[in-house]
């Protein structure tokens, strides 16, 4: 399925340059299309208008942080009750440290908050998006929680986010992911 | 010799009304605070301690049970709320969360760990969350320490 899909994209969105992952154990993993970051509004625009594939409804939308590069996560889902069917766009961003990429509340409403939570937890920013702000973190919070090699502010407002007297810094192990994150990386270059 | 008796007496009278009618805050902040809205329904009916009053605003309750997470963007508000309140006032920290920042403690950037770094707490009740039984029992902990309260050495006057 997943093939003649990105056969379907790249026949019909030029430039969206769709290419298929398929696993090898399908009951294990998932499926999914990875397309050209410049592009993602015309494929989601095509999947959606398009009388073949009228997958009528996002269903998650996600930020995953690689280390190396950033990815958003498109989950689209057809309710039409002969023959239902969901697929996974992914968009690799390589730019880690500003990426950017479309917004695509104009097609789905339900997108407006998922990008805000996205841009939230990992920086990403939304081109075009009616209302980029921080949707679960105060305003005047610094960093985004969900990369990888994110450590927390040490106060925020006067108050100390981990009290010396009430924190066993022994056990725990901020320093220790940075040695994970130095290592696979490391690993990663050669 | 006379003074004291006169106001040992009076201490008892305005401990016995201050503690029977116990006003608590409306305010919940997470899945501990269903476990205090147990606590003042029906069953187990925190009224029969002169509790169950819960008031709708700040300006009139006596008592704030700190029933949740309080997280780093709540935190400004409860410091606010408590300060909203007249004296004489009291907090009940409810659950691990409120106590020492429960589950997040050691790697929820995003949470206050224990909410007595803004404001005093009275009483602690532990659990995750507290059961109704435990939270009458730290009702009842204030109560007691209410009544024995000396009028004229205590924080509210000194501070007046």
């Amino acid at each position: 399925m997943h093939k003649e899909l990105s056969d379907l994209i790249n026949r019909n969105v030029q430039g969206a340059n769709a290419v298929a992952f398929i696993p090898a154990d399908s009951k294990k993993f998932d499926g999914s299309i990875t397309v050209e970051a410049s592009h993602i509004y015309k494929v989601i625009e095509f999947l959606k208008n398009n009388k073949e594939t009228s997958f009528n409804s996002l269903h998650t939308q996600s930020g995953v942080d690689y280390l190396d590069y950033m990815e958003v996560c498109y989950m689209l889902t057809n309710y039409d009750p002969t023959a239902p069917r969901n697929v996974i766009i992914k968009v690799k961003l390589t730019d880690r440290v500003n990426p950017t990429v479309d917004t695509i509340v104009p097609l789905f409403a339900a997108a407006n908050f998922q990008e805000r939570e996205i841009y939230d937890m990992f920086g990403i920013k939304f081109n075009n998006h009616p209302d980029m702000r921080r949707i679960l973190c105060p305003d005047d919070w610094s960093g985004w929680p969900l990369r990888k090699d994110y450590i927390a502010q040490k106060d925020y407002n006067g108050m100390t986010v981990y009290p010396d007297d009430k924190m066993n810094f022994e056990d725990r192990d901020f320093i220790v992911r940075q040695d994970m994150i130095k290592k696979a990386q490391s690993e990663k270059a050669q | 010799m006379q003074d004291g008796v006169v106001l040992t007496t009076l201490d008892d009278f305005l401990n016995w009304g201050r503690k029977n009618s116990l006003w608590p805050m409306t305010f919940g902040l997470a899945c501990c605070a269903i476990e205090m809205m147990a606590t003042g329904a029906a069953k187990y009916d925190l009224e029969r301690f002169g509790c169950g009053a819960f008031m709708a605003t700040p300006r009139r309750s006596d008592l704030m049970i700190v029933a949740g997470t309080v997280t780093l963007k709540m935190a400004t508000r409860v410091k606010m709320l408590y300060e909203q309140m007249a004296e004489p006032k009291y907090v009940i920290s409810m659950g691990s969360c409120a106590n020492k920042g429960g589950p997040y403690w050691q790697y929820g950037y995003h949470v206050l760990k224990g909410v007595d770094e803004v404001v005093p707490v009275d009483v602690y009740v532990p659990g995750c969350p507290p059961r109704p039984e435990a939270l009458i029992e730290g009702v009842m902990t204030l109560q007691k320490k209410i009544a024995n309260e000396r009028l004229l050495r205590n924080k509210w006057v000194k501070h007046a």
